[in-house]
C-alpha cells in the first residue's frame, strides 16, 4: 500500500512538472520576447501617444469607481493649488519624508488614487507616474506671504462647456498634452475635478474623438491661389 | 425594505406595450435597451409582502415573456 | 456606469441597476441603454435627427444629423448601428462643418481665355456633352474618359458605368479604388473567385486575437478598432500589430512588431512553413476545400507605358507547396526581414492554435503593394491552412479606406474590366448587361481599356482628349503627380471636374461641374462588411448644386441617350437602385430591398428572404452553400478556395548610397483621402494644420535636423519641403521616413512612384526612395 502511494506521489509530481512545464514553455514562447536590439523603439516611442492607452492594462478601471459628492473636487480647487494654467501643482499638504525626492512615497497615493481620511479627499491621480523625482517640479507651500508684492502676469484659463464646435459634438482638448498625456488621470475617477470628469471612462481612445485645439491661430483652411 | 432588478423580455413586437403598462406601476423603475428588445425593470418596494404582491402583478402583465431576476437587496428598516 | 454614494438607498438601487446592465449585456453583446446619447439629445432641444452613413471612411458608422431650421447643426453616433453602437470618430462628429465653407463650388464655372467664368449649369452641361461628344466623333469612342470613385453613391456609380460602357460603348471608365481597393479585389477574385470579405464586423466580438498587417487602425479605423480595445478590456482579446512603423495602434496592441518594407510576403510564407512543419495544418479543411496552385514570377512592376501583364495558373500538389516553402523557414526570412526568428513563430503560433480565434486586418499596407494581389493571397493562405476562415472571429477581413469602396466600385462595379455583375471579358455577363441595360450586346466592349495609372498616362500621351474626373481629386491622391499634373494641363485634353470643393484637380479644369455634398442629395453606400446604407436629402444645397448622378444623366439625355435614362429627377436614386438590383438577384450576392434600406440603418448582402448572411461560405450561416459540406466556396466552379504558391519579389526600388531612404506615405486620424473635406473643418484643421515628414530621432540626429526643422525629400520624380516630426505622431524604423498624404500644399506624392502591381494594378504609395535634406 505504501509503496502504491510512493509510486503515486512521483507519478503525480511527474505529471505535474510536465503540464508546469509544457505551461511555461508556452508561455515563454509568449512573453520571452526580446525586442529588436538595434531598433529599441519600445522604451521610449511616442511619448506623445502612449499616455492615453496608459490604462489598458485594467490595473485601474475608471469605469468601475464611485462617485463621491461630499469629497470630490471642483475645477476651482484644481487651478486654486497651481500658479497658472499648466504649472506643476503646490503639494498643499505635510509630505511625509523631506530627504525623499517623491517616488514612492508620493506615488503610494498619487499613482492610483484613493480616500485619505487624514485629509478627508480624494489623492489626485499622476498622469506621468513613470517620473519619479516628483519634487524637482512639485514643491510644499508652507506660507501664504510673499516676499515682496508683484504684478504677476495671468493669462485665462480654459472654460468649461467652451470648447465645443458643434452642439453635442465632442469637446477639444484646450490644453497642452506635454505631460498630461493619460487623459484618464485628471478626467475620471473620484478625484477629478467635477466639471471635467469625463461620462464615459469605459471608453479608452479618448483622441478618436477630442483633438487638441491649440492651434486656434491657425485659423480656417484658406486655399494658397497659385 | 427590498430593490430588486430583473430583466424583462417581451412577447415578440410589445416592447412598448411593455414599458407603457410597467411605467404606469409606482414602485418600478424602467432602462429599456436602445437597440434589443429587452428591459432593465428596478422594483423598490417597503416590505416582503408588497415586493410578492408586485411580483405576481408583474408575471401577469399580458406584454412580458420572461422576467428574470439578476439581483435582490433588502436594507435595514432604519438607514 | 458612475454610482452616487449621496444616498445609501439610491446607491442600493443603482447596484441592481448595474448588476441588470452588466447581465443584459452578458446576453447581447453590443446592447445599448438610454444614457450618454439620450442625455445629451435632451439638452438638445428641437432638433431633427435624420439617419445616413458617414462620409468619410470605409468603416460606415451610422450617423444621426441635427437639423434645424433647413441647417445641419450637429451629428451624433446612431445609436441603432450596429457598426458604431453610438461613436463616432472626431471627423464624423464635425463631418457638416464644411458644408458653409467659403470657398464651396456653388455654381458651373467655364474656363474661357484663362478665367474662370461664372456660368448657368444647363449652359455647362451643354458644353460638356458637346465636347464629349464631338471628341468621339474626331477621335473615337476611346478617346473620352472618365473617373470617378468609392466616394460615388451607388446611383451615381452605375450611371457612370451605363454611360460609358452601355451608351457610349467604350471601357474607359475607372476609378479612384485603383488606388486603394483593387489588390483586395484581385486578392478575392483569385482565391476565392468572389468579391469582399466573407466575415462582418461581428467578428470582433468573437476573436480571440487581432493580428493587423500594415494597418493603423487606431487612426485610421478608430471606430472598429475601439470596438477591439473594448473586447481587449471586457474578455483579454489580444491585439498583434505588424507594422513598418511604430504608431498610436502599436501604443494599444499587446505586441508591436516591426518588419522591413516589402519583406511582409517573406513573413507570410515563413506562418505558412511553420504551420505545416509544426503539424498545425487543418489537413480535413485544407483536403476538403482547398487547391494548391502556382502563378508566374518575375512579373514586374508596371514602370514602362503600356505594361501589360497576364498571370497564368498552374495547378500544383501540396508537396510541391510544402517544397517551396523550404525557402522560407523563419530563421532565412529573419535575416532580410529584421523581424526575429521568435516573432515569426510567436505569430505563427497564434494562427496555429485550433483553440484560437484569429482576425486579420488589413487595409492600405498590403493593398498599395506592388505585389498587393500576392501579399492578399499569402494571408488567405493562412487562414485557409488553418481553417479559420468564414466563422464567427476566424477571417481574413480586408478593410476598405472610402464609404463606398466596396458599394459603388466593386460591387457596381466602376473600373475598365468590370460590369455590375461579373467582367467585360465575359460574354455572359455582357449579355445579362446589355439585357438589363436596354443596349445592343455587340455595344459593350470586350476588352478592357485603361487602369487607373494607364488612364493618366494616356492623357499625358494624348491618347485620352476628354476626361471627366467626379468626387475625387487625383491631383493629389496619385502616385507621381509630377508628371500627371503638368499632363492634366496640356491643351490636348479636354478636362471636366466635380466636385464641392476647388482642389488643385479643379484648378486644371476646363469646366467646374458644382457637386451636391453627401446630405444635400440622396444616396447609397456600401461599408467594408458588405453592408448597403441609405439616405434620404437632409438639407438642400446652395446655388446651382446637382447630385453628380443627375449632372451625368444630364450629359448622357444631351447626347442623345435619354432613352437609357429614363429617371426623374426626384426619384433617380431610388429608381435606378430597383434596376441595379436585378443584376445582383439570388442567394450569392441578392441585395436588400429599398424598403429595408430605409427601416434599418444599413444592411448586409447577400440578403435573402429577409435575412442578411453574415459570414458567407459557411453552410451553417450562407444558404448559398449547397454542396452538402461544412463549407462552400461556391466562387470557384469546384467550390474549392486557391492557396496560391507566391514568393517574395523586392520592390522596384530600393534604398540606395544616392537615395539612402524608404519613403513611406499615409493618413493621420484628423483628415481623410485628400483633405479637401476635412481641412475645412476649423477644428480638424486647427488639430492637424500641415503635413509633416516623419524621420526616425538616429537619423534626424545624423542630419542635424530638430523637430520642426525644413526638410527636403527628394526623389528621381520631384522633392518637397516639409516640418520634421520626430516621435510625435508616428515613428519609422531607422532608415525609413514617413509623410502623410492630405496637404495640396506640402504634395509628397510630387515624390512617389507609379510602379504598381501588375495583377490588380495598384499603385504602391508604400515604398520609394528618397534623400532627405535640411534646408
Amino acid at each position: 500500500m505504501k509503496r502504491i502511494g510512493i509510486i503515486s506521489f512521483f507519478g503525480i509530481l511527474l505529471l505535474s512538472f510536465i503540464f508546469l512545464w509544457n505551461y511555461s514553455y508556452r508561455s515563454g514562447l509568449e512573453e520571452a520576447y526580446i525586442p529588436l536590439t538595434e531598433d529599441n523603439t519600445t522604451q521610449w516611442a511616442l511619448p506623445a501617444e502612449r499616455g492615453v492607452f496608459e490604462n489598458l492594462d485594467g490595473s485601474v478601471d475608471y469605469s468601475r469607481m464611485i462617485i463621491d459628492e461630499e469629497h470630490q473636487r471642483s475645477l476651482a480647487d484644481y487651478y486654486y493649488n497651481r500658479a497658472y494654467h499648466g504649472a506643476p501643482p503646490y503639494i498643499p499638504h505635510p509630505v511625509a519624508d523631506e530627504k525623499s525626492m517623491g517616488g514612492t512615497s508620493c506615488l503610494k497615493c498619487h499613482g492610483h488614487g484613493g480616500f485619505v481620511a487624514k485629509f478627508s479627499a480624494y489623492a489626485p491621480v499622476s498622469p506621468h507616474p513613470e517620473m519619479v523625482n516628483c519634487r524637482q517640479c512639485h514643491v510644499a507651500k508652507k506660507s501664504n506671504s510673499l516676499f515682496k508684492e508683484g504684478l504677476f502676469a495671468s493669462f485665462e484659463t480654459p472654460l468649461v462647456g467652451s470648447n465645443q464646435a458643434l452642439i453635442g459634438s465632442p469637446p477639444m482638448i484646450p490644453h497642452q498634452l506635454q505631460m498630461r498625456e493619460s487623459c484618464l488621470s485628471c478626467h475620471a475617477g473620484p478625484s477629478a475635478p467635477k466639471e471635467i470628469r469625463v461620462t464615459h471612462p469605459e471608453r479608452v481612445n479618448c483622441r478618436q474623438c477630442h483633438v487638441p485645439a491649440e492651434n486656434k491661430e491657425t485659423g480656417i483652411f484658406i486655399r494658397q491661389k497659385k | 425594505m427590498p430593490i430588486k432588478s430583473y430583466l424583462a423580455h417581451p412577447c415578440e413586437g410589445k416592447k412598448d406595450a411593455l414599458i407603457a403598462s410597467l411605467s404606469s406601476i409606482a414602485q418600478c423603475e424602467l432602462l429599456p435597451a436602445e437597440n434589443e428588445d429587452v428591459v432593465i425593470v428596478i422594483t423598490d418596494t417597503s416590505t416582503e409582502e408588497e415586493d410578492q404582491q408586485l411580483k405576481s402583478r408583474l408575471d401577469n402583465l399580458e406584454a412580458l415573456k420572461l422576467l428574470v431576476l439578476v439581483s435582490g437587496f433588502d436594507t435595514p428598516k432604519n438607514p | 456606469m458612475y454610482t452616487s454614494l449621496s444616498s445609501r438607498r439610491l446607491f442600493i438601487k443603482q447596484m441592481a441597476k448595474a448588476a441588470a446592465i452588466t447581465a443584459a449585456a452578458g446576453m447581447f453583446p453590443g446592447i445599448i441603454f438610454a444614457g450618454e446619447q439620450e442625455r445629451a439629445a435632451a439638452a438638445q432641444g428641437d432638433l431633427e435627427w435624420k439617419k445616413g452613413p458617414c462620409r468619410f471612411c470605409g468603416v460606415g458608422c451610422g450617423i444621426l444629423v441635427g437639423i434645424k431650421d433647413g441647417k445641419a447643426v450637429a451629428v451624433k453616433g446612431d445609436p441603432r448601428s450596429k457598426v458604431n453602437k453610438g461613436l463616432l470618430c472626431v471627423k464624423g462628429y464635425h463631418q457638416t462643418m464644411c458644408i458653409q465653407s467659403k470657398d464651396r463650388l456653388t455654381h458651373a464655372l467655364v474656363k474661357k481665355n484663362g478665367t474662370y467664368v461664372k456660368t448657368p449649369l444647363d449652359e455647362a452641361l451643354d458644353l460638356v456633352a458637346s465636347k464629349m461628344k464631338e471628341t468621339i466623333e474626331k477621335h473615337g469612342k476611346d478617346s473620352v474618359a472618365m473617373y470617378t470613385s468609392g466616394q460615388s453613391t451607388i446611383p451615381e456609380g452605375y450611371v457612370a458605368s451605363k454611360l460609358m460602357k452601355g451608351a457610349i460603348g467604350t471601357n474607359n471608365l475607372d476609378c479612384n479604388a485603383r488606388l486603394c481597393m483593387a489588390s483586395a479585389v484581385a486578392g478575392f477574385l483569385t482565391t476565392f473567385g468572389a468579391d469582399e470579405p466573407m466575415g462582418c464586423y461581428e467578428d470582433i466580438e468573437h476573436a480571440d486575437y487581432f493580428i493587423t498587417w500594415g494597418n493603423n487602425m487606431a487612426e485610421m479605423h478608430p471606430v472598429l478598432f475601439s470596438r477591439m480595445l473594448e473586447q481587449k478590456q471586457r474578455r483579454g482579446a489580444k491585439i498583434v500589430d505588424f507594422a513598418t512603423r511604430t504608431t498610436r495602434s502599436s501604443t494599444a496592441s499587446d505586441r508591436s512588431i516591426l518588419f522591413e518594407p516589402q519583406t511582409d510576403l517573406a513573413v507570410a510564407n515563413a506562418i505558412c512553413y511553420e504551420i505545416i512543419e509544426n503539424g498545425w495544418m487543418n489537413k480535413s479543411f485544407v483536403e476538403k476545400h482547398c487547391n494548391f496552385t502556382k502563378g508566374l514570377t518575375n512579373i514586374g512592376y508596371g514602370l514602362e507605358d503600356k505594361f501589360a501583364f497576364k498571370d497564368k495558373a498552374t495547378p500544383i500538389d501540396f508537396e510541391a507547396y510544402r517544397e517551396f516553402l523550404q525557402d522560407y523557414t523563419p530563421e532565412k526570412v529573419a535575416k532580410y526581414s529584421k523581424v526575429s526568428v521568435q516573432d515569426i513563430k510567436y505569430l505563427a503560433a497564434i494562427y496555429g492554435d485550433p483553440n484560437k480565434k484569429v482576425v486579420s486586418y488589413w487595409c492600405m499596407g498590403m493593398n498599395q503593394h506592388t505585389r498587393g494581389t500576392w501579399m492578399n493571397n499569402l494571408v488567405y493562405n493562412i487562414h485557409l491552412l488553418t481553417g479559420k476562415i468564414s466563422q464567427p472571429g476566424n477571417g481574413p477581413f480586408s478593410l476598405t479606406g472610402q464609404p463606398s469602396a466596396c458599394g459603388t466600385a466593386r460591387e457596381v462595379g466602376t473600373f475598365t474590366h468590370k460590369l455590375p455583375k461579373g467582367v467585360v471579358t465575359n460574354e455572359k455577363h455582357r449579355r445579362l448587361a446589355a439585357k438589363i441595360w436596354k443596349v445592343p450586346y455587340e455595344r459593350i466592349p470586350a476588352k478592357p481599356t485603361y487602369h487607373t495609372t494607364e488612364m493618366f498616362r494616356a492623357v499625358d500621351r494624348g491618347d485620352i482628349k476628354f476626361i471627366w474626373t467626379q468626387v475625387t481629386n487625383p491631383l493629389v491622391s496619385l502616385p507621381k503627380t509630377s508628371r500627371y499634373r503638368p499632363a492634366l494641363e496640356k491643351e490636348s485634353c479636354f478636362v471636366v471636374v466635380s466636385d464641392v470643393f476647388p482642389t488643385p484637380t479643379s484648378d486644371v479644369a476646363d469646366v467646374i461641374l458644382p457637386a451636391s455634398w453627401h446630405i444635400e442629395k440622396s444616396g447609397i453606400y456600401g461599408n467594408s462588411e458588405r453592408r448597403t446604407q441609405h439616405w434620404d436629402q437632409m438639407i438642400e444645397g446652395p446655388g446651382e448644386t446637382t447630385p453628380d448622378a443627375w449632372m451625368t444623366i444630364e450629359v448622357a439625355k444631351r447626347m442623345g441617350f435619354g432613352d437609357l435614362f429614363p429617371y426623374s429627377r426626384e426619384n433617380h436614386v431610388e429608381e435606378i437602385y430597383e434596376e441595379y438590383i436585378q443584376f445582383h438577384e439570388g442567394k450569392k450576392h441578392g441585395m436588400a430591398p429599398l424598403k429595408a434600406l430605409k427601416r434599418k440603418s444599413g444592411v448586409i448582402w447577400p440578403y435573402v428572404e429577409g435575412k442578411s448572411t453574415l459570414w458567407r461560405f459557411n453552410a451553417e450561416y450562407d444558404p448559398a452553400c449547397d454542396n452538402g459540406k461544412a463549407f462552400h466556396f461556391y466562387g470557384k466552379p469546384d467550390g474549392k478556395a486557391v492557396i496560391w504558391q507566391r514568393p517574395f519579389e523586392p520592390a522596384p526600388e530600393k534604398p540606395d548610397a544616392e537615395y539612402p531612404f524608404w519613403l513611406n506615405t499615409g493618413r493621420v486620424v484628423e483628415h481623410w483621402h485628400t483633405g479637401s473635406m476635412t481641412r475645412r473643418i476649423p477644428v480638424l484643421h486647427q488639430a492637424m494644420p500641415n503635413a509633416y515628414i516623419e524621420l526616425h530621432p538616429d537619423d534626424a540626429m545624423d542630419y542635424g535636423i530638430s523637430n520642426g526643422d525644413m526638410v527636403k525629400v527628394i526623389s528621381k520624380r520631384g522633392a518637397c519641403t516639409m516640418p520634421a516630426s520626430i516621435n510625435e505622431r508616428g515613428l519609422p524604423t531607422k532608415g525609413q521616413v514617413f509623410a502623410p498624404f492630405f496637404d495640396e500644399e506640402l504634395m509628397i506624392n510630387d515624390v512617389t512612384l507609379d510602379a504598381f502591381c501588375p495583377i490588380s494594378k495598384e499603385p504602391d504609395f508604400k515604398k520609394c526612395a528618397v534623400k532627405i535634406e535640411k534646408v
